[in-house]
Protein backbone atom coordinates (compact mmCIF):
# COMPACT_ATOMS: atom_id res chain seq x y z
CA UNK A 1 0.00 0.00 0.00
CA UNK A 2 1.08 3.52 -0.75
CA UNK A 3 -0.26 6.90 0.27
CA UNK A 4 0.56 9.91 -1.87
CA UNK A 5 0.14 13.31 -0.26
CA UNK A 6 0.01 16.13 -2.83
CA UNK A 7 0.80 19.45 -1.15
CA UNK A 8 2.35 22.89 -1.61
CA UNK A 9 4.12 25.24 0.75
CA UNK A 10 1.64 28.07 0.19
CA UNK A 11 -1.41 25.95 1.03
CA UNK A 12 -2.81 26.43 4.57
CA UNK A 13 -4.74 23.16 4.85
CA UNK A 14 -1.59 21.34 3.66
CA UNK A 15 0.34 22.94 6.52
CA UNK A 16 -2.34 21.71 8.93
CA UNK A 17 -1.93 18.18 7.50
CA UNK A 18 1.85 17.99 8.00
CA UNK A 19 1.72 16.82 11.65
CA UNK A 20 -1.18 14.50 10.80
CA UNK A 21 0.77 12.84 7.97
CA UNK A 22 3.83 12.53 10.23
CA UNK A 23 1.73 10.84 12.90
CA UNK A 24 0.28 8.52 10.27
CA UNK A 25 3.77 7.51 9.12
CA UNK A 26 4.83 6.76 12.68
CA UNK A 27 1.74 4.67 13.40
CA UNK A 28 1.85 2.76 10.09
CA UNK A 29 5.42 1.96 9.06
CA UNK A 30 4.03 -0.73 6.73
CA UNK A 31 2.53 1.93 4.44
CA UNK A 32 4.80 3.88 2.13
CA UNK A 33 3.98 7.57 2.35
CA UNK A 34 5.12 9.89 -0.44
CA UNK A 35 4.75 13.63 -0.02
CA UNK A 36 4.74 15.36 -3.40
CA UNK A 37 5.27 19.11 -3.67
CA UNK A 38 3.13 20.00 -6.69
CA UNK A 39 5.28 23.03 -7.50
CA UNK A 40 8.33 20.79 -7.95
CA UNK A 41 6.56 17.87 -9.60
CA UNK A 42 3.94 19.36 -11.87
CA UNK A 43 3.88 16.33 -14.19
CA UNK A 44 3.01 13.95 -11.35
CA UNK A 45 0.20 16.22 -10.19
CA UNK A 46 -1.08 16.32 -13.76
CA UNK A 47 -0.71 12.56 -14.21
CA UNK A 48 -2.91 11.97 -11.17
CA UNK A 49 -5.36 14.72 -12.19
CA UNK A 50 -4.91 16.70 -8.98
CA UNK A 51 -7.23 19.72 -9.17
CA UNK A 52 -7.29 20.75 -5.52
CA UNK A 53 -4.89 20.27 -2.61
CA UNK A 54 -4.21 18.78 -0.12
CA UNK A 55 -5.03 15.63 -2.10
CA UNK A 56 -4.50 12.12 -0.76
CA UNK A 57 -4.32 9.22 -3.19
CA UNK A 58 -4.16 5.60 -2.01
CA UNK A 59 -2.44 3.07 -4.27
CA UNK A 60 -2.57 -0.71 -4.07
CA UNK A 61 -0.13 -2.50 -6.36
CA UNK A 62 0.27 0.81 -8.17
CA UNK A 63 -3.46 1.16 -8.86
CA UNK A 64 -5.50 3.99 -7.35
CA UNK A 65 -8.05 2.60 -4.88
CA UNK A 66 -9.12 5.72 -2.97
CA UNK A 67 -8.77 9.48 -3.02
CA UNK A 68 -9.81 12.39 -0.82
CA UNK A 69 -9.29 16.13 -1.04
CA UNK A 70 -8.97 18.56 1.89
CA UNK A 71 -7.68 18.60 5.45
CA UNK A 72 -8.82 15.72 7.66
CA UNK A 73 -8.02 14.26 11.08
CA UNK A 74 -5.82 11.17 11.48
CA UNK A 75 -8.91 9.02 12.07
CA UNK A 76 -10.28 9.87 8.60
CA UNK A 77 -6.92 9.45 6.88
CA UNK A 78 -6.66 5.97 8.41
CA UNK A 79 -10.16 5.16 7.23
CA UNK A 80 -9.27 6.32 3.71
CA UNK A 81 -6.22 4.04 3.59
CA UNK A 82 -8.15 1.24 5.28
CA UNK A 83 -5.90 0.79 8.32
CA UNK A 84 -6.51 0.96 12.06
CA UNK A 85 -4.20 1.82 14.89
CA UNK A 86 -3.07 -0.64 17.56
CA UNK B 1 -21.47 7.37 28.03
CA UNK B 2 -18.76 9.98 28.58
CA UNK B 3 -19.87 13.03 30.56
CA UNK B 4 -18.54 16.58 30.41
CA UNK B 5 -19.53 19.84 32.03
CA UNK B 6 -19.43 21.58 28.65
CA UNK B 7 -19.35 20.25 25.10
CA UNK B 8 -18.31 22.68 22.38
CA UNK B 9 -19.29 21.92 18.79
CA UNK B 10 -16.65 23.20 16.34
CA UNK B 11 -12.92 23.82 16.83
CA UNK B 12 -12.68 27.08 14.92
CA UNK B 13 -11.38 30.23 16.59
CA UNK B 14 -14.65 30.69 18.53
CA UNK B 15 -14.82 27.09 19.79
CA UNK B 16 -11.13 26.88 20.72
CA UNK B 17 -11.26 30.19 22.60
CA UNK B 18 -14.35 28.99 24.46
CA UNK B 19 -12.41 25.82 25.39
CA UNK B 20 -9.61 27.95 26.87
CA UNK B 21 -12.08 29.84 29.05
CA UNK B 22 -14.03 26.76 30.19
CA UNK B 23 -10.80 24.93 31.09
CA UNK B 24 -9.51 27.90 33.06
CA UNK B 25 -12.80 27.99 34.96
CA UNK B 26 -12.01 24.47 36.19
CA UNK B 27 -14.78 22.68 34.28
CA UNK B 28 -14.36 19.61 32.11
CA UNK B 29 -14.69 20.33 28.41
CA UNK B 30 -14.79 18.38 25.16
CA UNK B 31 -14.52 20.05 21.77
CA UNK B 32 -15.92 18.05 18.86
CA UNK B 33 -14.66 18.96 15.39
CA UNK B 34 -15.84 17.34 12.16
CA UNK B 35 -12.89 18.22 9.92
CA UNK B 36 -9.87 20.17 11.14
CA UNK B 37 -9.12 22.55 13.96
CA UNK B 38 -8.98 26.20 12.92
CA UNK B 39 -12.10 26.20 10.74
CA UNK B 40 -12.46 28.57 7.80
CA UNK B 41 -9.37 30.66 8.54
CA UNK B 42 -6.87 27.86 7.74
CA UNK B 43 -6.94 28.81 4.04
CA UNK B 44 -5.76 32.36 4.69
CA UNK B 45 -2.05 33.04 4.29
CA UNK B 46 -1.62 36.55 5.71
CA UNK B 47 -3.83 37.80 8.53
CA UNK B 48 -3.24 41.47 9.18
CA UNK B 49 -5.87 42.27 11.80
CA UNK B 50 -5.29 39.70 14.53
CA UNK B 51 -3.77 41.81 17.32
CA UNK B 52 -0.26 40.87 18.38
CA UNK B 53 0.68 38.64 15.45
CA UNK B 54 1.07 40.65 12.23
CA UNK B 55 0.81 38.59 9.00
CA UNK B 56 0.36 35.31 10.82
CA UNK B 57 -1.06 32.52 8.66
CA UNK B 58 -4.43 31.01 9.55
CA UNK B 59 -2.83 27.58 9.87
CA UNK B 60 -0.19 28.81 12.33
CA UNK B 61 -2.70 30.80 14.38
CA UNK B 62 -5.03 27.81 14.57
CA UNK B 63 -2.27 25.46 15.73
CA UNK B 64 -1.23 27.93 18.42
CA UNK B 65 -4.74 28.31 19.84
CA UNK B 66 -5.33 24.54 19.56
CA UNK B 67 -2.16 23.79 21.56
CA UNK B 68 -3.10 26.46 24.11
CA UNK B 69 -6.55 24.92 24.69
CA UNK B 70 -5.04 21.43 24.91
CA UNK B 71 -2.34 22.65 27.30
CA UNK B 72 -5.02 24.02 29.61
CA UNK B 73 -6.73 20.63 29.76
CA UNK B 74 -9.40 20.80 27.06
CA UNK B 75 -10.12 17.52 25.28
CA UNK B 76 -10.46 17.81 21.54
CA UNK B 77 -11.80 14.98 19.41
CA UNK B 78 -12.70 14.58 15.76
CA UNK B 79 -16.32 13.64 15.31
CA UNK B 80 -19.21 15.19 13.41
CA UNK B 81 -22.12 16.18 15.68
CA UNK B 82 -25.40 15.09 14.14
CA UNK B 83 -27.95 15.87 16.83
CA UNK B 84 -28.27 17.37 20.32
CA UNK B 85 -31.23 16.63 22.59
CA UNK B 86 -32.35 18.01 25.94
CA UNK B 87 -32.47 15.28 28.60
CA UNK B 88 -32.95 15.45 32.38
CA UNK B 89 -29.19 15.40 33.10
CA UNK B 90 -28.48 18.10 30.54
CA UNK B 91 -27.90 17.33 26.87
CA UNK B 92 -27.30 14.19 24.84
CA UNK B 93 -24.84 14.83 22.03
CA UNK B 94 -25.04 12.35 19.16
CA UNK B 95 -22.01 12.32 16.88
CA UNK B 96 -21.05 10.05 13.99
CA UNK B 97 -18.74 7.76 15.99
CA UNK B 98 -19.91 8.25 19.59
CA UNK B 99 -22.43 9.71 22.03
CA UNK B 100 -21.79 12.04 24.94
CA UNK B 101 -23.58 13.84 27.79
CA UNK B 102 -22.99 17.48 28.67
CA UNK B 103 -24.31 19.91 31.25
CA UNK B 104 -24.13 22.80 28.82
CA UNK B 105 -23.52 23.25 25.09
CA UNK B 106 -21.66 25.85 23.08
CA UNK B 107 -22.43 25.87 19.35
CA UNK B 108 -19.44 27.24 17.44
CA UNK B 109 -20.09 25.63 14.06
CA UNK B 110 -19.21 28.62 11.88
CA UNK B 111 -20.17 28.87 8.24
CA UNK B 112 -19.46 27.00 5.00
CA UNK B 113 -19.09 28.47 1.52
CA UNK B 114 -22.40 28.75 -0.33
CA UNK B 115 -22.48 26.09 -3.02
CA UNK B 116 -22.66 26.89 -6.73
CA UNK B 117 -26.22 26.81 -8.14
CA UNK B 118 -27.37 23.61 -9.78
CA UNK B 119 -27.57 25.31 -13.15
CA UNK B 120 -23.98 26.55 -13.00
CA UNK B 121 -22.76 23.22 -11.61
CA UNK B 122 -24.25 21.49 -14.65
CA UNK B 123 -22.71 24.14 -16.85
CA UNK B 124 -19.31 23.46 -15.26
CA UNK B 125 -19.61 19.80 -16.22
CA UNK B 126 -16.38 17.93 -15.49
CA UNK B 127 -14.40 21.10 -14.79
CA UNK B 128 -13.12 21.43 -11.21
CA UNK B 129 -15.08 23.69 -8.86
CA UNK B 130 -13.03 25.39 -6.14
CA UNK B 131 -14.07 27.43 -3.11
CA UNK B 132 -10.55 28.67 -2.35
CA UNK B 133 -8.33 30.44 -4.88
CA UNK B 134 -5.32 30.55 -2.54
CA UNK B 135 -5.58 26.75 -2.15
CA UNK B 136 -6.09 25.71 -5.74
CA UNK B 137 -5.18 28.71 -7.92
CA UNK B 138 -1.62 27.62 -8.58
CA UNK B 139 -2.86 24.45 -10.27
CA UNK B 140 -4.12 26.63 -13.14
CA UNK B 141 -0.91 28.48 -14.00
CA UNK B 142 -1.26 30.00 -17.47
CA UNK B 143 -4.79 28.67 -17.95
CA UNK B 144 -8.10 30.54 -18.23
CA UNK B 145 -10.35 30.38 -15.16
CA UNK B 146 -13.59 31.99 -14.03
CA UNK B 147 -14.62 33.55 -10.72
CA UNK B 148 -18.31 33.48 -9.74
CA UNK B 149 -19.57 36.09 -7.28
CA UNK B 150 -19.91 39.81 -6.75
CA UNK B 151 -18.82 40.45 -3.16
CA UNK B 152 -15.51 41.37 -1.56
CA UNK B 153 -14.27 37.80 -1.41
CA UNK B 154 -14.86 37.37 -5.15
CA UNK B 155 -12.83 40.54 -5.74
CA UNK B 156 -9.95 39.18 -3.66
CA UNK B 157 -10.06 35.83 -5.42
CA UNK B 158 -9.87 37.62 -8.80
CA UNK B 159 -6.90 39.72 -7.74
CA UNK B 160 -5.11 36.62 -6.53
CA UNK B 161 -5.80 34.62 -9.68
CA UNK B 162 -4.85 37.46 -12.03
CA UNK B 163 -1.19 36.83 -11.14
CA UNK B 164 -1.45 33.14 -12.01
CA UNK B 165 -4.04 32.40 -14.67
CA UNK B 166 -3.80 33.42 -18.35
CA UNK B 167 -7.26 34.98 -18.13
CA UNK B 168 -9.72 35.51 -15.31
CA UNK B 169 -13.37 35.76 -16.31
CA UNK B 170 -15.76 37.32 -13.85
CA UNK B 171 -19.41 36.29 -13.79
CA UNK B 172 -22.34 36.54 -11.41
CA UNK B 173 -24.65 34.07 -9.83
CA UNK B 174 -26.53 32.29 -12.65
CA UNK B 175 -24.54 33.70 -15.59
CA UNK B 176 -23.38 31.04 -18.06
CA UNK B 177 -19.86 29.68 -17.46
CA UNK B 178 -17.38 30.66 -20.21
CA UNK B 179 -16.58 27.69 -22.42
CA UNK B 180 -12.81 27.91 -22.27
CA UNK B 181 -12.51 28.39 -18.49
CA UNK B 182 -10.67 25.35 -17.11
CA UNK B 183 -11.71 25.78 -13.48
CA UNK B 184 -14.53 27.54 -11.66
CA UNK B 185 -13.73 29.53 -8.52
CA UNK B 186 -16.79 30.23 -6.41
CA UNK B 187 -17.19 33.08 -3.89
CA UNK B 188 -20.90 33.69 -3.44
CA UNK B 189 -21.11 34.07 0.31
CA UNK B 190 -21.33 31.72 3.22
CA UNK B 191 -24.06 29.74 4.96
CA UNK B 192 -24.12 28.98 8.70
CA UNK B 193 -23.52 25.27 9.41
CA UNK B 194 -26.51 25.10 11.76
CA UNK B 195 -28.74 22.61 9.89
CA UNK B 196 -28.35 19.85 12.49
CA UNK B 197 -29.48 22.15 15.30
CA UNK B 198 -32.72 23.62 13.93
CA UNK B 199 -34.73 21.61 16.51
CA UNK B 200 -32.48 22.63 19.39
CA UNK B 201 -32.40 26.44 19.09
CA UNK B 202 -34.15 29.24 17.21
CA UNK B 203 -32.53 30.14 13.89
CA UNK B 204 -33.21 33.29 11.87
CA UNK B 205 -34.46 33.10 8.28
CA UNK B 206 -30.89 32.76 6.97
CA UNK B 207 -29.99 29.98 9.38
CA UNK B 208 -28.01 31.95 11.97
CA UNK B 209 -28.53 31.04 15.65
CA UNK B 210 -30.53 33.86 17.22
CA UNK B 211 -28.64 35.39 20.18
CA UNK B 212 -27.42 38.76 21.37
CA UNK B 213 -24.01 39.76 22.71
CA UNK B 214 -24.56 37.51 25.77
CA UNK B 215 -24.45 34.50 23.39
CA UNK B 216 -27.56 32.96 25.01
CA UNK B 217 -29.80 31.04 22.61
CA UNK B 218 -33.54 30.39 22.91
CA UNK B 219 -32.73 27.18 24.85
CA UNK B 220 -31.35 27.58 28.40
CA UNK B 221 -27.99 25.81 28.68
CA UNK B 222 -27.18 26.20 24.97
CA UNK B 223 -24.85 29.05 24.00
CA UNK B 224 -23.55 30.16 20.62
CA UNK B 225 -20.23 31.67 19.56
CA UNK B 226 -18.67 32.99 16.38
CA UNK B 227 -19.79 33.26 12.76
CA UNK B 228 -22.92 31.10 13.23
CA UNK B 229 -24.51 33.70 15.56
CA UNK B 230 -26.73 36.59 14.42
CA UNK B 231 -24.36 39.58 14.46
CA UNK B 232 -22.94 42.44 12.44
CA UNK B 233 -19.22 41.73 12.27
CA UNK B 234 -17.90 38.25 11.53
CA UNK B 235 -14.16 38.30 12.15
CA UNK B 236 -11.53 36.39 14.12
CA UNK B 237 -11.50 38.76 17.08
CA UNK B 238 -15.29 38.80 17.34
CA UNK B 239 -15.32 34.98 17.12
CA UNK B 240 -12.76 34.82 19.94
CA UNK B 241 -14.72 37.39 21.96
CA UNK B 242 -17.88 35.32 21.58
CA UNK B 243 -15.94 32.27 22.76
CA UNK B 244 -15.04 34.05 25.99
CA UNK B 245 -18.59 35.27 26.60
CA UNK B 246 -20.28 31.95 25.75
CA UNK B 247 -17.85 30.01 27.96
CA UNK B 248 -18.34 32.35 30.90
CA UNK B 249 -22.14 32.22 30.53
CA UNK B 250 -22.05 28.41 30.21
CA UNK B 251 -20.02 28.10 33.45
CA UNK B 252 -22.39 30.51 35.20
CA UNK B 253 -25.35 28.39 34.01
CA UNK B 254 -23.73 25.25 35.48
CA UNK B 255 -23.20 27.09 38.76
C1 LIG C 1 -11.23 33.66 2.83
C2 LIG C 1 -11.47 34.24 4.20
C3 LIG C 1 -10.58 35.17 4.72
C4 LIG C 1 -10.79 35.73 6.00
N1 LIG C 1 -9.87 36.62 6.48
C5 LIG C 1 -10.04 37.14 7.72
C6 LIG C 1 -9.07 38.03 8.28
O1 LIG C 1 -8.06 38.37 7.64
N2 LIG C 1 -9.30 38.53 9.53
C7 LIG C 1 -10.39 38.19 10.28
O2 LIG C 1 -10.52 38.65 11.40
N3 LIG C 1 -11.32 37.35 9.77
C8 LIG C 1 -11.18 36.80 8.52
N4 LIG C 1 -12.13 35.94 8.03
C9 LIG C 1 -13.31 35.62 8.85
C10 LIG C 1 -12.93 34.57 9.89
O3 LIG C 1 -12.31 33.49 9.25
C11 LIG C 1 -14.16 34.07 10.64
O4 LIG C 1 -14.88 35.14 11.18
C12 LIG C 1 -13.78 33.12 11.80
O5 LIG C 1 -12.80 32.21 11.39
C13 LIG C 1 -15.01 32.41 12.33
O6 LIG C 1 -14.63 31.47 13.30
P1 LIG C 1 -15.69 30.46 13.92
O7 LIG C 1 -14.95 29.69 14.95
O8 LIG C 1 -16.91 31.19 14.31
O9 LIG C 1 -16.16 29.50 12.71
P2 LIG C 1 -15.37 28.53 11.72
O10 LIG C 1 -14.00 28.97 11.49
O11 LIG C 1 -16.25 28.34 10.55
O12 LIG C 1 -15.29 27.15 12.55
C14 LIG C 1 -16.37 26.30 12.74
C15 LIG C 1 -15.88 24.88 12.93
O13 LIG C 1 -16.97 24.04 13.28
C16 LIG C 1 -16.85 22.81 12.62
N5 LIG C 1 -18.19 22.21 12.52
C17 LIG C 1 -19.25 22.67 11.80
N6 LIG C 1 -20.32 21.86 11.98
C18 LIG C 1 -19.92 20.86 12.82
C19 LIG C 1 -20.58 19.71 13.37
N7 LIG C 1 -21.86 19.43 13.10
N8 LIG C 1 -19.87 18.90 14.20
C20 LIG C 1 -18.56 19.17 14.48
N9 LIG C 1 -17.89 20.25 13.99
C21 LIG C 1 -18.56 21.08 13.17
C22 LIG C 1 -16.26 23.19 11.28
O14 LIG C 1 -15.63 22.08 10.67
C23 LIG C 1 -15.28 24.30 11.65
O15 LIG C 1 -13.99 23.79 11.91
C24 LIG C 1 -11.93 35.37 6.76
C25 LIG C 1 -12.83 34.44 6.23
C26 LIG C 1 -12.62 33.86 4.97
C27 LIG C 1 -13.59 32.87 4.44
Amino acid sequence: MELIDFYADWCGPCQMMKPVVEEFEKAHPEITVKSINIDDEEELAEKYGVSSIPCFVVLKDGEEVAREVGAMPLKKLEKLVGVKRG
Amino acid sequence: MKKYDVIIVGAGIAGLTAAIYVSRAGKSVLVLESTMQGGQIINTINIENWPGDFKVSGAELSQKIYKQAEGLGAEIDFDNVEKIEKITEGFRVVAEDDEYIAGAIILAVGADPRKLSEKQTQDAGKRPISYCATCDGALYKGKPVVVVGSGNTAKHEMEYLQNIASKVYHIHHDDPIPEDAEAVFVAIGRVPATGNFADLVDLDERGYVVAGEDCKTSTPGVFVAGDCRTKEIRQLVTAAADGAVAATEACRYLG
